[in-house]
């Protein structure tokens, strides 16, 4: 499904045995700090997953083809803007939904800000954002992040209406 | 293992877990769905997390910090910008997944600006997501959407990177950057104060910055003065 997954498990085993090869010691060193970056992170990223399936599976399908396939597009901006903050899913996911809802009648660019407040803007993912970069920084990159990501969406109306 | 320990430090997990059982007792079709998107979810993290993990503590012991702050430091320029672009597009996962990465260049002497631009290229303007994109969305959308998007992760990077000092983050997350951690390591640890520092960890802090000199531990003896000179070194600018 994602060809860069194919390619990232296997370069990092070919780097692993370079790294071995070219010194044990801190070989180990890496292995002990990616032990403990997981041990920390590993747990929390877990418990977050299964909180938004929840969510996901709480909220039925049809009532995400309601919000961001109504008429009224400011409303359906928002919707979408906002349920992409509280969700994450995975993008082989979120891309043929968004495609779907397009067909089923959803402005495009609802589901355009939809994708990227999902995939940029975290609510779920900001407990661990927290963790490795402090509130501000969390805050001040989601929040930024979210205002833009309208701002894409509405331009996107722009440039699509001039494109085939 | 202490049991109750874990517990407390795994709190959300604690209660996730909990909400589950709640769920599978009352209603189990709920439950059974809940677990396939669960599934879905962590089947991702599992094949992109350990792999990232892997890079970046290989990235934290090999690569000099040197190296980092030409290439993503505040000084980098526009290279810094491709760089950290460059290295989003190619990721895979979910933007959790860089969240270790990005902050170990940032310990390494990264910018906040290009850390930025990394994790949100990370997130929303990947290479794998294009190919989907294309497939499902056709091309005009793909177009509109990244001709929007690069300049806005351009201008999220810079404005993040104007708004957040990367003092504030760094003591946010209780950390030092990791020159300050290499020369705590050298130091022995005794914490007797006969450098003029409360411990040694000030102390380590202090030589970081210049304040102190390198051999400011007595006790440490000469070698490990040098050590500390040595490493002041190879990662001055």
């Amino acid at each position: 499904m994602n060809a860069f997954v194919l390619i990232l498990v296997p370069a990092a085993i070919i780097l692993l045995i370079w790294s071995t090869l070219k010194d044990k010691e801190k070989t180990k060193e890496s292995l002990n700090v990616a032990k403990g970056m997981g041990k920390n992170v590993g747990g929390e990223i877990f418990a977050l997953l299964l909180l938004v399936a929840l969510f996901f599976t709480l909220i039925p399908e049809s009532t995400i083809e309601y919000l961001l396939g109504s008429n009224k597009f400011f409303l359906s901006l928002l919707a979408g803007a906002g349920l992409g903050t509280v969700l994450i899913l995975p993008k082989f996911v979120a891309i043929p939904m968004a495609a779907d809802l397009i067909k089923s009648g959803a402005y495009t660019v609802v589901a355009a800000g939809f994708l990227t407040t999902l995939t940029m803007v975290g609510f779920a993912t900001a407990p661990v954002e927290v963790e490795h970069f402090g509130k501000k920084y969390t805050l001040i990159r989601n929040g930024l992040s979210f205002v833009f990501a309208i701002i894409i969406a509405l331009g996107m109306m722009v440039i699509l209406s001039y494109l085939p | 293992m202490d049991v109750k320990q874990y517990l407390k430090d795994n709190k959300i997990l604690v209660v996730t877990l909990i909400i589950y059982l709640i769920v599978l007792i009352v209603d189990q079709n709920m439950f059974m769905e809940t677990l396939d998107t669960a599934w879905i979810y962590i089947k991702e993290m599992l094949q992109v997390l350990p792999a990232v993990l892997i890079f970046t503590g290989l990235l934290e012991v090999w690569v000099p910090r040197e190296k980092i702050m030409k290439t993503f430091g505040s000084d980098s320029g526009l290279l810094g910008k491709l760089a950290s672009f460059g290295l989003g597009t190619v990721s895979a996962g979910p933007i959790y997944a860089g969240f270790p990465i990005a902050q170990s260049l940032l310990k390494k002497g990264a910018s906040v600006a290009n850390v930025t631009i990394l994790l949100s290229t990370w997130a929303v303007a990947k290479i794998p997501i294009l190919l989907v994109e294309l497939q499902f969305l056709g091309w005009a959308f793909a177009v509109a959407r990244w001709s929007l998007t690069l300049p806005a992760i351009l201008a999220i990077g810079y404005l993040t990177g104007k708004l957040v000092d990367k003092e504030e983050i760094l003591s946010e997350i209780g950390e030092e950057e990791t020159i300050v951690k290499e020369i705590w390591e050298i130091l022995p640890g005794h914490n007797c104060g006969s450098c003029g520092y409360d411990n040694c960890k000030e102390c380590a802090k202090a030589i970081a910055d210049g304040e102190a000199e390198p051999d400011a531990c007595d006790p440490c003896g000469e070698e490990s003065g040098e050590k500390i000179a040595e490493l002041m070194e190879e990662t001055d600018e």
